[in-house]
């Protein structure tokens, strides 16, 4: 747990020193639910963005997003 | 800013950059309010890096389209969350484009999640106007959390600006929630004379809240001879009103911030305050000399009468 957290907020990190085992936890439940919540809105959003776009452009963007 | 708040404040930043509620984060409660917002700074470069790439692509396309189309688009397809994060990786002044095209409330939802390191070349390029609005907006919805947190992108332009239509309560509020002392100095300085003063009696005048959040932003000015204005401001009150600031600091835990401001008032004002009756109640002798033990005076002038 502790490694995942240095490796995702960095390795100098010194408040994942600070907090005891459960609530290095709790940090972690919060930032894996945050990760998710990102990569679903940003997912959703995209595809709304490029159904909002002039059909002509879409494909063209759509690659460039990614999608 | 007295810990309690600044940890509050910090716990609201934190739950936001995370997208949850401040309950869910009270993890963090145990923290001293600078490791809150440090962990708070790595979280929101870790969320931002993990889609860096595709908020540079989506950056990227906006060149592209014309403002009105990225508008409709921004406005329809993303929420505020995710166009503060793409607005980072735009020029400022494109990003400033779509942005003075938004309504007013969607911009204020974004400012939610807005981080000043990365907003402040944005905010400069932003109509001045709009960014009034923006911050009348956010002062309606009772969100001097935020306000106090992008005070560090502010131009002195938009703080004078902002200045001259809020009110005091809320320009006393907003700075008990700034960030940096110095930014905050920097902000106080931009106003002008007469509204300082206006500030100051609003504060020591006001219920025990806005007394609290004078003490703290006399306290945190980095400028010595604003602070000792300031304070003077302030020790210009009646006996009456000193001795509800004193009460105050007292049962807030703000007796460092007053033995601050008193330190910064001039010899002759300081032995006026020395006279106020209530510093002879034993009660608060007893409190202030606790007070002094733990935060010794820089001045060799003693508080005690």
């Amino acid at each position: 747990m502790r490694e995942v957290l240095e490796r995702w907020l960095g390795a100098d990190a010194r408040v994942v020193d600070a907090l005891s085992d459960e609530e290095l936890g709790e940090l972690h439940a919060a930032l894996v639910a945050a990760r998710k919540r990102q990569a679903a809105a940003l997912a959703a959003a995209s595809a709304e963005a490029l159904r909002q776009m002039p059909a002509p452009l879409r494909a063209r963007f759509g690659e460039i997003v990614g999608f | 800013m007295g810990r309690d708040l600044a940890t509050q404040a910090e716990l609201v930043k934190l739950a936001r950059a995370l997208d949850t509620t401040p309950d869910e984060v009270s993890f963090a409660g145990s923290l001293d309010h600078r490791d809150i917002r440090r962990l708070r700074e790595r979280v929101v470069d870790a969320l931002y890096e993990e889609h860096r790439a595709t908020f540079g692509r989506i950056a990227m396309i906006t060149r592209l389209l014309p403002t009105p189309l990225n508008v409709r688009i921004t406005l329809r397809a993303f929420p505020p969350l995710l166009a503060a994060r793409i607005a980072g990786e735009m020029a400022p002044d494109r990003a400033a484009e779509l942005v003075n095209r938004m309504p007013i409330e969607y911009l204020a939802d974004g400012c939610l999640h807005l981080e000043p390191r990365r907003a402040a070349p944005l905010i400069s390029h932003i109509h001045p106007d709009r960014v009034v609005a923006v911050v009348q907006e956010l002062v309606a919805r009772g969100e001097y959390v935020t306000i106090g947190h992008l005070l560090d992108a502010a131009t002195e332009r938009i703080v004078r600006d902002v200045a001259a239509v809020i009110s005091d309560e809320a320009l006393l509020r907003i700075g008990c929630y700034a960030e940096s002392d110095t930014q905050l100095t920097t902000a106080v300085a931009a106003l002008p004379p007469e509204r300082l003063r206006g500030i100051v009696a609003s504060a020591v005048g006001g219920p025990p809240e806005l007394r609290s959040a004078g003490l703290a932003l006399i306290a945190r000015l980095a400028d010595d001879e604003l602070r000792a204005r300031l304070a003077e401001y302030a020790a210009e009150s009646d006996d009456e009103a000193l001795t509800r600031l004193l009460h105050t600091a007292i049962d807030d835990g703000a007796v460092p911030e007053l033995l601050t401001l008193f330190a910064a008032l001039g010899e002759h004002t300081q032995r006026r305050v020395l006279t106020l009756p209530a510093l002879t109640d034993p009660d608060v002798r007893t409190q202030l000399t606790k007070a002094v033990t733990a935060h010794p005076l820089e001045s060799n002038v003693t508080f005690m009468p």
